[in-house]
């Protein structure tokens, strides 16, 4: 008897030495760290979410570029800011657009002095050949403010460089066109030679005519903005003049221009329209801006002339490329915008770094027809996916 | 942790309180705090549009006092323009001058550069208007108020935008107060469920040993001591509370144990003193039984053998007083210890009065260890033995009739030895004999009284051993042996010391 109470005392004496953890103090620790890691990540959480906002535009830029267009919010000019952006922003320097969405209201010229009011680095601009654009781009000029003319010159101006598309260039392809698509039309209707002379509803009289002939000569219209810089829409013009003259034969082409209202806001459309209200519809009809192709090609389609008229367009938008798709638009020019964009912040940079640069720098343009359309949709396509 | 469970009670249950109060005032500072500059952050979503407003007020007036002194040319508007002016001017200091990725910066530095511009087309409209340069402060105002014309519409632009962002940003911010309220709400009772699982389990961690106490404590009063002792987890109150009462339950324990264990000694001693207390009456009654008044018989024994030695009958005489000399002895020391020289003359007095009897058929032989004739033993113990050889070994075998009493060591014992050559026993009457079963009529037997059961029950009683005595006999006609076994005294010790005398 006393041996065992000697060991179960023994046996005690052990057990104390070796204690088992209180479980409740292991439940405190537990319900603690649980309590403090969630109010603490919620915190945290919280915190960085509101303070990431004000972070992110941090970064600044060593020059500021404006960029004043005419119109719009085409597919054209954003491709052409684009690629203006991209590349200022390799060089460390901010581009704006006035025209984007701020300052919609106010004139290409109004733009300028507010550009030149808010002391900017430099300024892109389609000029036009106005006195007061002259003047507005020298006063820059004159405040040290570089000016570069894009798509559209100020040849008299004080401008450093002009960024643009060739326009002689321009015009002998759209000649070339032309020239492909009438004969495609001599080639159509020799078998029938038949021709719709007038089409008045009081005075049905349906003369049979050779097509190219005099008596009916094959009728191109050059839509030419009445309000933009007519330089580059002469340079334009003669180009697809000359390349006519030397290659059309004996086909009587009739070459004129049809000046598109672009002083309003929608004029463009009535005008394009009105084209079609008249008697005389030009068999071609050969659009200088991406507005234009556009509204000539509903135009044609609202008025049941696909086939009849055919459409050399400017530039490429889904619009168009499905339209070229389709047989309604027979080719489009297609100009390389963000390279024009890149050129003018080029050509700005390098006059700042160096105190001239080339006068002339010209983006590169190519055809697209039937024949390469599909190409193009796809890379739109994948674009779009993107 | 042992220092939390070395904590007193009161530490205990205090910090308790404390871990749980703390909890609680911890959560609400993070919620205080999230909730204080979630308030700053509303607060600031629209400081941008207010400060933009307050500067385009600021150009306004200036415009405003321009065109006043333009129309008026009064010294208050005048003053008027020179504190808007260095207003603006102060306001345009603030304004963002960098290029940076946020447009609303990009236009912020344009309204500054702008109104740089304009303050200076106004300064120099005033000065011309002072100088009364009519046409020139006519193209200055005009190219000011167009100016202040594009700086209002930048400044509109600016505001929509912003406040456009800014609303954006408040129902963003709006709705992340809304998620940090149900975070909170989630947090709280959270907290308030931690902290009641915290109060049970250390209230019932500290509770427990006390439980334990309570059940061992009143197992205990049920009268269960031979319970598990308590484990003594921590040194609080309650920790020596169960020490103590570990303590008291082996301390109690220990304490019945002693007296069960005295009690049990006591209660041997007692059944040893009763049982020989009963043989020696038995051994007295038996006595007392087989004497008839024997201080008659001494003097009539006496007055005989006076009368005999004054005959000149001298055998007579000796035989009377050996006669005397037994029974006195028989009388004497029945209940005392006495030497084994004492009983071995019993036994000689004894043969002589039977040879004697019958006319001297008994040879008596003696082998004595003189050295051992100071032992003691119980009195009244060879006398019956030899008493039994005669009556039951050699009764009829007339004068061939031998009896050798043999004293001598043997193994650390002293032994004595009675043999007969009479008739000897059988395996059966041996063991019949040695178990006290064999009680045959010793009374009729004309003996003293005292029988072997007797004899063997005192020597048992006296030596404390369980092997007292062997009874060997090789048959029958073979005689019998009869051997007593008393321990050798421990030298200058005196023998039976240890025992009380019988």
């Amino acid at each position: 008897m006393m041996n065992t109470i000697k060991n179960k005392l023994a046996s005690h004496r052990r057990k104390d030495k070796n204690p088992g953890i209180m479980p409740g103090f292991v439940a405190f620790l537990s319900v603690v760290c649980v309590v403090f890691t969630v109010v603490m990540a919620i915190y945290v959480l919280w915190f960085y979410q509101g303070s990431y906002q004000e972070e992110t535009a941090g970064e600044i830029y060593d020059r500021y570029y404006i960029m004043i267009t005419q119109d719009d919010k085409s597919s054209f000019w954003q491709s052409v800011y684009q690629g203006a952006c991209e590349r200022a922003l390799q060089e460390n320097v901010y581009v704006d657009w006035l025209g984007n969405d701020q300052l919609q209201d106010y004139s290409v010229e109004e733009q300028m002095e507010i550009a030149i009011a808010s002391g900017v680095d430099g300024i892109i601009v389609t000029a036009d050949e106005s006195d007061e654009m002259t003047a507005l781009i020298d006063q820059a000029v004159a405040q040290g403010i570089p000016v570069v003319t894009l798509y559209g010159d100020n040849t008299r101006s004080a401008r450093c460089s002009f960024v643009g598309v060739g326009g002689y260039n321009l015009g002998r392809e759209y000649g070339r066109q032309t020239l492909e698509i009438v004969r495609e039309k001599l080639a159509g209707t020799t078998e029938q030679q038949l021709f719709v002379g007038q089409e008045d509803a009081s005075e049905v009289e349906i003369e049979m005519v050779e097509v190219g002939t005099a008596a009916r000569p094959i009728r191109v219209t050059l839509l030419v903005n009445s309000y933009a810089n007519s330089l580059e829409q002469n340079i334009i013009y003669s180009g697809i003049q000359e390349t006519i003259e030397q290659d059309k034969g004996d086909t009587v082409i009739e070459l004129s221009l049809q000046s598109v209202d672009d002083t309003n806001a929608f004029s463009v459309e009535e005008s394009v329209r009105d084209i079609f209200m008249e008697g005389n519809i030009p068999d071609i009809l050969i659009c200088l801006n991406e507005l234009n192709t556009t509204c000539a090609y509903q135009a044609v389609v609202d008025y049941n002339k696909v086939g009849t008229v055919s459409i050399l367009g400017h530039y490429i938008s889904d619009t168009i490329l499905n339209a070229i798709d389709r047989n309604v638009i027979y080719a489009t020019v297609d100009i390389n915008t963000p390279q024009m964009g890149g050129f003018c912040i080029d050509a700005l940079q390098e006059y700042h770094d160096l105190g001239y640069t080339s006068q002339y720098f010209t983006a590169d343009i190519s055809l697209i027809s039937k024949e390469n359309v599909e190409e193009y949709l796809r890379e739109e396509e994948t674009e779009n996916d993107e | 942790m042992s220092k939390i469970r070395d904590l007193s009670l009161q530490s205990k249950i205090s910090s308790i309180y404390i871990i749980t109060n703390l909890l609680v005032v911890m959560v609400n500072i993070v919620l205080l705090i999230g909730i204080n500059s979630m308030s700053g952050r509303l607060d600031m979503v629209y400081q941008d549009n207010r400060h933009l407003n307050e500067f385009s007020d600021a150009v306004n007036a200036l415009q405003d006092n321009m065109t006043s002194y333009l129309n008026v040319k009064t010294s208050d508007s005048l003053e008027n323009y020179y504190r808007s002016d260095s207003l603006c001017r102060e306001m345009v200091a603030d304004l963002n001058e960098e290029v940076t990725g946020s447009s609303f910066d990009r236009m912020e530095r344009n309204i500054r550069h702008m109104t740089e511009g304009y303050l200076e087309e106004v300064a120099s409209t005033i000065e011309a208007k002072r100088g009364r340069n009519v046409e020139k402060y006519r193209v200055h105002y005009e190219n000011a108020t167009r100016m202040y014309d594009y700086i209002g519409t930048y400044i509109s632009n600016l505001n929509m935008e912003q406040f456009r962002s800014n609303s954006e940003r408040y129902s963003e911010l709006l709705q992340r107060f809304r998620l940090f309220e149900a975070a909170s709400v989630i947090a709280i009772v959270l907290v308030m469920c931690s902290n009641v699982c915290i109060i049970i389990s250390f209230v019932g961690a500290v509770i427990r040993p006390v439980k334990k106490l309570a059940g061992q404590a009143d197992e205990v009063a049920k009268g269960n001591f031979d319970i598990a002792l308590l484990p003594v987890e921590s040194q609080d109150e309650v920790g020596v509370v169960t020490g103590a009462f570990n303590s008291m339950v082996v301390s109690i324990g220990r304490y019945i144990e002693q007296l069960r264990e005295s009690m049990e000694a006591e209660r041997a001693l007692k059944e040893r003193e009763l049982l020989m207390e009963g043989h020696l009456k038995d051994a007295r009654l038996k006595y007392l039984q087989a004497q008839i008044n024997p201080h008659f018989l001494f003097n009539t024994l006496n007055a005989g053998a006076q009368l005999s030695m004054m005959e000149g009958a001298d055998r007579t005489y000796e035989y009377i007083q050996k006669v005397a000399q037994f029974y006195r002895y028989n009388m004497k020391k029945s209940e005392e210890t006495v030497t084994v020289a004492e009983e071995v003359e019993m036994v000689d007095s004894y043969i002589y009065i039977l040879n004697v009897r019958f006319a001297g058929d008994i040879h008596y032989e003696k082998r004595i260890d003189e050295s051992l004739l100071s032992v003691e033993m119980p009195g009244m113990i060879l006398q019956p033995i030899v008493e039994n050889c005669v009556n039951h070994g050699i009764r009829e075998m007339g004068d061939k009739g031998v009896i050798s009493l043999s004293l001598y060591e043997k193994e650390g014992q002293v032994c004595i030895s009675v043999k007969d050559n009479g008739v000897g026993m059988s395996a059966e009457t041996i063991e019949k004999v040695l178990n006290g079963a064999y009680r045959e009529e010793d009374m009729a037997s004309g003996g003293n009284g005292v029988g072997m059961d007797n004899v063997i029950s005192r020597m048992k009683l006296f030596t404390g051993n369980e092997n007292v005595m062997t009874v060997k006999s090789e048959g029958e006609g073979k005689g019998t042996e009869v051997s007593l076994y008393l321990p050798k005294p421990a030298e200058k010790e005196e023998y039976g010391g240890k025992h009380e005398p019988l």
